[in-house]
């Protein structure tokens, strides 16, 4: 697809816009993000609308078939994620619906349990130990995320795309988006942006980073696609008998561009399934033209590679491309100039904040991760500086490339949610400004919501 | 919940958009009848950009897993539709990607035959009711593997040379006085504007009519399927083997069970994949017949839609499986990324289609697509096709402006059989074509010379009849140039 930069403009005249509802919050993008964020500030009494682009919720969860919640205990076994995100998981568990180690298991170094779960699935295991990751079902999730923002009173509009903040000054006011209805707007107190690339923050007048080392797993885009009627026992078979034949096969596939590696599905049912989730290296993941062209190079690998194992690969003799997601599969884009700005060196420090809204469990990083078994965020990261009545809740947290490389997956999402809804909430209120929230009740109905959090006793920073 | 306040407005200002690029054709949305105008215009030799809201081609033939092609043959088996239907299906066959009646069974009355093609479930799509004789036929219908068609879609646009921005939705477009120039779309790039010679409202819905200052015509009427929506999902690891037995051994149960589950909200209806190695997987069309529909573009309703679609889908999965042998291990492979819909704004253009136009076989000077009538009961018995004419296409008044897809100008009883998938991918040929030439003579769409865009259609492998009547068409005359407030100047 042939470039072609342009600098002409035209000029679109003044207009003036439906405004659709006014809310306390609203909510824009309904992924991991903005859903926690939409049914913690229902749940905490704000009236709270949430725009959504697709169809469905849940963002990268459910559109992007990236059906993995992973590392929610550190390598102690010690469960540090839990809140909406534990929610999610006993809500899919009631249908069967999502697969994880067992409780007890959480933390073992048993070389044969560590390898059998392993083989599971490679999210089972981090640095040498079995830990908490849950694989679920996309399709269940989409429903038990409407189950829970009805149950919460969220007014929830799907295949609506807000694009734009109204503002005023240095206050954000509402926000504008499409839809089939045309062009309309809403007004709130404050405007949560869960967009993932935090979509709103240009026109607020955010600032904010876009550089990506593009050596580093956010700097790829994924297409992911399922492949099913797959003879799963005759594929590990031949696997197991055959390394070195497979290993060949897989190398020359790779040769001709395709995708390598597959996963089991491990949900219930699903023995036929497996997953594929690539990688495509892209300049940019909000430039329209690149997720143009990785659409189209996504396709065509994904059948090249479904071709090959299906003529070469025992047990994919009869399989057939089963989905391929509808959402592409962004990891990151955006990052606001926030109040407070995560780096490596509070990992480094081992920081903890006065106003830390979450901990994750640090198990990614190696040896770092070895030293430093868990990350505190605090709240400064989801307030963008400079701008008043708003707050990000999804992968564009303030964050430099370390940080939002091994914490910007789908249960530190949710948390960044549940912390900016619960004190947008709170703070509508109390009359206050995001930035004056009062932390002690925040930390409280956090607590309250089941998000584990420091003794505060213990904190030594201050805000 | 918050209230409604439909008074109150807020004041956007003026702004300075990007434009992305300047074309002689732009077609908005790349569904059908997209796909038919962007490859039309762009083989056509006119310098074409399709915009797509998705991450891919094909509208409802992929994302909304409507991946049915019906109606290429009458009900006696003579095929009509060919030109780009016919190629897309060509380049599918050759990748295992479609399923289709044979050629020998078209038409038959053969009970074995008729059978076999009703077992699959897809009874509806692969055989119709002849009335002359009082017998069920073969008709010719295709069913396509979505995601090959996606790649296969792909391949053809670059391939015809058009430019392609998928995932940006075009919204507005740009007036000056009564013609359309360009369009307003949003992306992850920001709102950007496209200019172009000729727009052609590929949408679906007519999203572009509103700005574009054009009539239309926005009717529900909750009887019929255009009113309705659906949403598509796919249900695998079914053992359709034992399920087949217990149907045929105890056809009351299954009876008793099916009524049970309709009682509960869920939906009894599927159809069996007849796609390659999907022996075990089952398609669910669920209608939403909705009373509670008032208006196809009204965003809440769409969401009350889906959001009750999806609790309807798990009803049923869960009852399935409980009750149902063969089911006991089933999961829901996937649901439609794209709400099924299937009608929404109709333009008023240059000539309605209504259904005296079937009753008198009425074949029109400037006709771009013979389509088979093997929808309307009696009345197909009798007439066997229908010609649609270009007028159709063209807004009354608007200029720079041209339809494609099921927002044609129609009756809503003609739109209800003839907005379907082979039909929407004529009108896109027929007006990409068009777009193209106009362009090339420098002039407007509905000053297009019928007998050159018809030698053009030919060309392309359209199937077209002999005009033999000698009843011209009036020429088709510049709208006057109106005051009106949807007419906002920009510049």
């Amino acid at each position: 697809m042939a470039k072609g930069p342009s600098i002409k403009t035209i000029r679109e005249p003044a207009q003036d816009i439906r405004v659709f509802r006014e809310a306390d919050v609203v909510v824009v993008g309904g992924g991991p993000g903005g859903h926690a964020a939409a049914v913690a500030a229902a749940r905490n009494g704000a009236k709270t609308i949430l725009v959504e682009r697709y169809g469905c919720l849940g963002g990268m969860a459910t559109g992007g078939v990236v059906t993995i919640i992973p590392n929610l205990t550190g390598r102690d076994g010690v469960q540090e994620i839990a809140g909406q995100t534990q929610e999610w998981i006993d809500r899919m568990d009631k249908r069967e619906a999502t697969a994880y180690a067992p409780r007890e298991l959480w933390g073992s170094t048993d070389k044969a349990l560590v390898k059998e779960w392993f083989d599971r699935s490679f999210f089972n295991v981090r640095l040498d130990r079995v830990v908490y990751s849950a694989l679920f079902d996309a399709e269940i999730l989409k429903c038990a995320l409407n189950d829970m923002v009805e149950e919460a009173g969220v007014k929830t509009l799907l295949h609506s795309w807000g694009t734009k903040a109204i503002v005023d000054g240095n206050e954000v006011q509402g926000i504008i988006f499409e839809s089939k209805s045309g062009r309309q707007a809403i007004l709130a107190k404050i405007i949560i942006d869960g967009t993932g690339d935090g979509d709103l923050l240009p026109s607020a007048g955010a600032t904010f980073d876009t550089d990506i080392d593009p050596t580093i797993r956010i700097a790829n885009l994924s297409l992911c696609y399922w492949i099913g009627g797959v003879d799963l026992k005759k594929a590990l078979e031949f696997r197991g008998t055959n390394p070195q034949k497979f290993g060949e096969i897989m190398r020359n596939l790779m040769q001709k561009g395709g995708h390598p590696m597959y996963m089991r599905s491990c949900l219930k049912n699903q023995e036929s399934v497996v997953w594929i989730h690539p990688r495509y290296v892209v300049t940019s993941q909000i430039d329209v033209e690149e997720l143009t062209r990785v659409e189209f190079e996504g396709r065509k690998k994904m059948l090249l590679t479904h071709d090959y194992f299906k003529k070469n690969l025992p047990g994919f003799e009869k399989s057939f491309i089963a989905l391929s997601s509808p959402q592409l599969g962004t990891r990151s884009s955006r990052r606001v100039h926030s109040d407070y700005r995560l780096t490596e060196a509070d990992a480094t420090a081992d920081r903890v904040f006065k106003d830390t809204i979450a901990i994750f469990p640090d198990v990614d990083r190696g040896e770092e991760s070895m030293k430093h078994p868990s990350l505190h965020v605090p709240y400064r990261c989801l307030i963008p500086r400079g701008v008043e009545n708003m707050l990000v809740a999804c992968r564009a947290f303030g964050s430099d490339q370390v940080i939002q490389n091994f914490f910007n997956l789908i249960p530190h999402c949710i948390a960044f949610g549940e912390a900016a809804g619960t004190a947008a909430a709170l703070c509508v209120k109390e009359g206050k400004k995001v930035r004056d929230v009062n932390m002690d009740a925040l930390h409280d109905k956090l607590a309250k919501a089941g998000v584990p959090l420091p003794k505060l006793s213990k904190v030594k920073a201050g805000v | 919940m918050p209230r409604k306040s439909s008074v109150r407005t807020v004041t956007e200002p003026a702004r300075k958009i990007k434009v992305w690029r300047e074309a002689d054709v732009v077609v908005v949305g790349g569904g059908p009848g997209g796909i038919g105008s962007a490859i039309a215009a762009a083989r056509s030799g006119a310098k074409t950009v399709l915009i797509e809201r998705y991450g891919h081609l094909g509208g409802m033939a992929t994302g909304g897993l409507v991946n049915i092609i019906p109606n290429l043959s009458d009900i006696s088996g003579k095929q009509y539709i060919y030109g780009l239907t016919m190629e897309l299906l060509n380049r599918l066959d050759a990748r295992g990607g479609t399923s289709y009646t044979k050629k020998k069974d078209r038409g038959t009355t053969d009970r074995k035959a008729v059978d076999y093609y009703l077992d699959a479930g897809l009874g509806w799509f692969y055989v119709r009711q002849d009335h002359n004789i009082g017998k069920q036929r073969v008709i010719y219908s295709a069913v396509v593997d979505p995601e090959i068609l996606k790649d296969e879609l792909n391949d053809m646009v670059l391939e015809a040379g058009a430019d392609l921005l998928l995932h940006s939705w075009g919204t507005q477009v740009i007036m000056e006085n009564i013609t359309v120039k360009g369009v307003f779309f949003e992306s992850k790039s920001g709102r950007q504007a496209v200019l172009g010679k000729v727009i052609i409202d590929a949408t679906g819905d007519g999203d572009m009519f509103v700005a574009a200052g054009a009539e239309f015509d926005n009717e529900l009427d909750n009887k019929r399927r255009t009113a309705w929506l659906a949403l598509v999902w796919w249900m695998t690891n079914v053992n359709i083997r034992k399920f087949d037995e217990f149907k045929a051994s105890q056809p009351e149960k299954y009876q008793e069970l099916m009524q049970e589950l309709a009682k509960l909200g869920g939906y009894p209806h599927f159809f069996k994949s007849v796609l390659k190695n999907q022996h075990n997987t089952i398609w669910y069309h669920c209608m939403q017949a909705q009373a509670e529909r008032t208006d196809a573009m009204d965003a809440e309703q769409l969401t009350a839609i889906d959001v009750k679609a999806r609790k309807r889908a798990l009803i049923t999965y869960d009852f399935m499986k409980k009750h149902v042998p063969g089911f006991e291990r089933c999961f829901i492979m996937l649901t439609a990324p794209q709400l099924g819909t299937q009608g929404g704004r109709r333009i008023i253009g240059e000539y309605t289609v209504t259904e005296k136009d079937l009753e008198t076989d009425e074949i029109f000077e400037d006709t771009i697509a013979v389509l088979a009538n093997n929808d309307y009961h009696e009345i197909s018995a009798k007439h066997p096709t229908l010609c649609i004419p270009y007028r159709c296409l063209v807004p009354k008044r608007v200029d720079g402006l041209l339809v494609a897809g099921r927002a044609f100008s129609s009756a809503d009883t003609i739109n209800e059989s003839f907005n379907i998938i082979p039909h929407c991918i004529a009108y896109g040929q027929a007006a990409g074509t068009a777009a193209a030439i106009a362009v090339k003579e420098g002039i407007q769409p509905r000053k297009v010379d019928y007998k050159a865009l018809r030698a053009n259609l030919v060309k392309q492998g359209v199937n077209l009849p002999e005009i033999t009547k000698s009843k011209a068409a009036v020429p088709l005359k510049t709208p006057r140039r109106t005051k009106t407030d949807y007419y906002q100047k920009y510049g």
